[in-house]
């Protein structure tokens, strides 16, 4: 019962009113950019990150939790409304939830979206609440090998899980690698792939590569192929709220949903996209009403809607409790902890616990805040879809380079932001998966410390990788990650 | 599952592949762009010290291995181009990837991605930000551009003074004319 301790003790952190503030700005910040096209969570958290300097790192995780999870609220919205998701994880949103607005249904579908990102987002933050301390107490014992071993799992799984093509997934892990070595070396002291210019002595910032990837690269990319006058947003008829029936259909997937979504976020790789996908497929399977799947049933927005809000809680607890990103927002909210000098994992629980809690608290208030600002509120966020492209994404690419050039002050930095960006446009092209180079990029430089280190313990004897059951394990779990497209292939002919 | 019906739908793409190589250059230059990124790793890891006294690899092995793997990688990527992989372009919120790329309008967007290199430094924050939505703006086939231009300097301004007071280092407001 210590957990519940820390976690009124959070409260009365997260319940100040500078932090709730916070909270209400990142939740408001959040929806908005879960509305508008070409900004995600993760752009606007490193967006966000230089202003840091000024605040205090509990109200600005505070403010990038409310940031991540009004995105996945925000997200629905449009799903729903103009069938454009708006994060990869309310896809199948859009599959029933568009067709309900197309019905007139359009109010029953984004308040089945809101209650049920509510309902999983506050499920999964209780199961944070107590998995979390529980983890983190088992990594206390976590060797330099162990730690190497975890990193490996986290590369293998994101470059094979996310992505069509395994080849194509690796190549983007390995340039976030090759990015992450620039600079410095931490332990020497010798430079590595600076070729001799000072501005990447101090190494790339995680914000470039991020800020390039994603605006830089998505703007090339949409620009050259965009149609004006696609988009049609279809208006909200009355207040056909949600029905007696509604309610019924809808508790169980929102259950179901949450129990999926967890568990598979906070797995590396996990992501969004999977648990939402197999939330549609088993409400497909196990309602009573399947012919209307396909023309708007509300199990199919309750569902996937909900797994995907208990996701996004359950990349909080690899990140919190082993420093592990999963996703690029993660790698983004470490980078974040970084920049403060702070490191996540089970030291972070017992060094500041007032961070820890206060944030976890914070989430539990979120969501209702989210809650109350989406639901009454959500003719208000229809509105910024009518803002005009060209003016929004010109916005978005000023936003940018501010992030950029606020970093650092550097030209170096602003043509890395060029090359990063056609990079990007090029990997949206060919279809090779974005986030694996910011794990790369982020954790690379870990992994190599604690190989180095695990080796240096070892006195260069290599056995010492395997030299504990439990790396032993992930290493095997890894390579399980690696050869099971290829089994599954084999046994599939 | 999901990660099952991925796999095994690789063998009916790969049927259709035959059609689209052939509508389309196969793109080549995409490996040779990874072995070349490779390369560079490996070039950088030379000089430096693959092993170290005590700890049993030194600062450049890791690189080596980047690098290594990296040209191993760029070769199984012209591999599989040879053998027909498709690249079907990823769908985003306000594009779909079946579309034609519009060269100019790629050309005029990355051209607002490069001005910065050149004004940022002797102009500053807002006139650069001001010349980069207009080209975007352009890019996106807005017809009104004096209007960008208005819209583009007050978001520059705008911004500079927020940012400048929030504490980050965006430079002068004008540094040519020492403002």
């Amino acid at each position: 019962m210590q957990s519940f301790e820390l976690l009124l003790q959070g409260f009365g952190v997260a319940l100040q009113p500078m932090n709730l503030l916070y909270a209400l700005l990142g939740s408001i910040l959040g929806t908005a950019i879960g509305v508008l096209p070409g900004i995600g969570p993760a752009l606007t958290i490193a967006l966000l990150l230089p202003v840091t300097i000024s605040v205090a790192p509990t109200s600005a995780f505070i403010m990038f939790a409310g940031v991540l999870y009004g995105a996945m609220y925000g997200g629905s919205t449009t799903s729903i409304l103009i069938n454009t998701p708006g994060e990869a994880g309310s896809m199948m949103t859009a599959l029933e939830g568009n067709k309900m607005a197309r019905n007139g249904r359009g109010a029953a579908a984004l308040a089945t979206a809101a209650i049920g990102s509510f309902v999983a987002g506050t499920i999964a933050t209780v199961l944070l609440t107590f998995a979390a301390p529980a983890i983190a107490e088992l990594a206390f014992v976590f060797k330099p090998s162990d730690y190497f071993a975890l990193t490996v799992v986290a590369f293998t799984s994101v470059a094979v899980v996310m992505g069509t093509s395994r080849v194509r997934g690796f190549i983007s892990l390995f340039i976030g690698l090759g990015l992450g070595v620039v600079g410095i070396d931490s332990m020497t002291g010798a430079q590595r792939l600076t070729f001799g210019v000072p501005g990447l002595y101090d190494g790339i910032d995680l914000t470039v590569v991020l800020v390039s990837l994603f605006a830089v690269g998505e703007i090339l990319y949409v620009a050259s192929r965009y149609k004006p006058g696609r988009d049609e947003v279809i208006p909200i008829k009355g207040f056909a709220f949600m029905t007696k029936q509604d309610w019924k259909r809808s508790w169980g997937p929102w259950l179901r949903g949450t129990a999926l979504g967890f568990p598979i976020g906070a797995l590396p790789a996990g992501g969004s996209e999977i648990p939402t996908m197999l939330s549609y497929t088993l409400e497909r399977k196990l309602t009573r009403y399947k012919d209307e799947f396909g023309k708007g049933a509300i199990e199919g927005v309750a569902g996937p809607e909900a797994a995907n809000n208990a996701a996004a809680a359950g990349i909080l607890v690899p990140l919190l409790t082993l420093g592990l990103p999963t996703s690029a927002t993660a790698a983004v909210l470490l980078a974040a902890f970084q920049n403060y000098g702070l490191q996540p994992g089970p030291f972070l629980f017992t060094s500041n616990p007032q961070l820890i809690w206060g944030l976890i608290a914070s989430l539990y208030i979120g969501n209702l805040m989210l809650l109350i600002l989406n639901l009454p509120l959500v003719g208000v966020w229809v509105r910024l879809l009518l803002i005009p492209r060209p003016q929004l994404y010109a916005g978005i690419l000023v936003f940018a380079m501010i992030g950029i050039w606020g970093v650092s002050g550097q030209v170096v930095d602003l043509i890395v932001m060029v090359a990063v960006g056609v990079m990007g446009y090029v990997m949206r092209v060919y279809d090779f998966p974005i986030a694996p180079v910011l794990i790369g990029l982020i954790l690379g430089p870990m992994a190599e410390i604690q190989l180095r280190t695990a080796l240096a313990a070892g006195q260069g004897n290599p056995m010492i990788l395997v030299g504990t059951p439990l790396s032993t394990v992930l290493l095997i779990i890894a390579a399980l990650f690696l050869l099971a497209p290829i089994v599954l292939r084999r046994l599939a002919k | 599952m999901s990660g099952l019906s991925n796999s095994s739908g690789t063998a009916p793409q790969r049927a259709e592949a035959g059609d689209s190589a052939s509508a389309g250059p196969r793109p080549w230059w995409l490996g040779a762009a990874v072995i070349a990124l490779g390369c560079v790793c490996l070039y950088g890891a030379a000089g430096l010290a693959q092993g170290a006294r005590y700890a049993a690899i030194g600062p450049g092995l890791f690189v080596t291995i980047v690098g290594g793997v990296l040209v191993f990688l760029g070769v199984a990527l012209l591999v599989q181009i040879a053998r027909g992989e498709t690249f079907e372009a990823q769908d985003s919120e306000d594009a779909s990837g079946d579309e034609k790329a519009n060269p100019v309008a790629l050309a005029t967007a990355f051209a607002a991605a490069v001005v910065p290199i050149f004004t940022m430094a002797p102009l500053g924050l807002p006139i650069t930000a001001m010349l980069s939505f207009v080209l975007v703006a352009r890019a996106f086939q807005s017809r009104r551009m004096w209007l960008d231009f208005v819209y583009g300097a007050a978001l520059g301004i705008a911004s500079w003074f927020l940012f400048t007071k929030l504490g980050l280092q965006l430079g002068g407001l004008l540094p040519i004319a020492g403002l």
